[in-house]
């Protein structure tokens, strides 16, 4: 059994752990859906302007982070 | 910082490049760096590996590995926490696999910058150059004058994410493996 599973059993502890564990996961699950959906936004042709307007951030923003793929 | 480096942690790093070029990686990680680790003979790392019967079960490790590269580099531990907020990870890499075909959700590809820095060819992510980086500061915090394999398998297993709680769920884990190669507690891994 991993260390999150435990921890996860003792949620009712409110370990902090428990919480910032799940936290730093979503963040890691989040990065990866952007990084496919971008990837798929300009395979269909979108423009960095569009992509931004949709995920609430500048052209810029989305442009530094996924401008290599 | 490389002429300190020994032949076999000089092997592990191109073992790795070999790894990533046979797996069509667009660049080395640290996953490949523990691949090549797991193909050493005769070396301290290699000793370990059997101590702990990893060696044995090389074949559930590179499952392991293969499962989180799958869920684009989320390790199982990582699935487990978001089970407790009541997101199911699988479920959500099925449901992008159907919209964007097998694999989809894969790591590699866009996970870290590679950069062109050890070999000509092919980068390491700033993963596989962190744990480089860590392997020196352990050699050092070890007070040894050459970094070894065993120093990159330590750094290895000191880093949070996939490759060390893959080791760790065979066993291997950074006080198990200090204990197993050098046979003392010795220092703290370094952070950061």
């Amino acid at each position: 059994m991993t260390e999150a599973t435990d921890l996860a059993e003792r949620a009712g502890d409110r370990d902090p752990r428990v919480g910032l564990r799940a936290v730093a996961a979503l963040r890691l699950l989040l990065e990866r859906l952007e990084a496919v959906q971008v990837r798929s936004a300009r395979e269909q042709g979108w423009s960095w302007q569009e992509i931004a307007d949709v995920l609430g951030v500048s052209r810029q923003a989305a442009h530094k982070k996924h401008g290599r793929q | 910082m490389f002429e300190r480096f020994t032949e076999g942690a000089r092997g592990v790093v191109t073992g790795a490049v070999g790894h990533s070029e046979r797996m069509a990686a667009d660049s080395v990680t640290e996953e490949h760096m523990l691949l090549a680790l797991l193909d050493q003979e005769g070396t301290r790392t290699s000793f370990a590996f059997a101590a702990l019967g990893i060696r044995d079960r090389r074949p559930a490790v590179e499952q392991s590995l293969a499962d989180a590269r799958r869920h684009g580099g989320l390790s199982k531990a990582d699935a487990d926490a978001l089970a407790g907020i009541g997101i199911d990870v699988d479920r959500i890499v099925s449901k992008v696999e159907e919209a964007h075909g097998e694999g989809a959700m894969r790591a590699g590809g866009t996970a870290g910058r590679p950069r062109r820095w050890w070999s000509g060819h092919r980068g390491l992510t700033p993963g596989a150059k962190g744990v480089l980086e860590r392997s020196l500061r352990i050699a050092v915090g070890r007070g040894d004058r050459h970094i070894g394999d065993e120093h990159i398998l330590l750094a290895l297993a000191a880093r949070p994410g996939v490759v060390s709680e893959v080791l760790s769920d065979h066993g291997a884990t950074y006080t198990t493996l200090e204990r197993t190669m050098f046979g003392d507690p010795g220092t703290l891994p370094a952070t950061g």
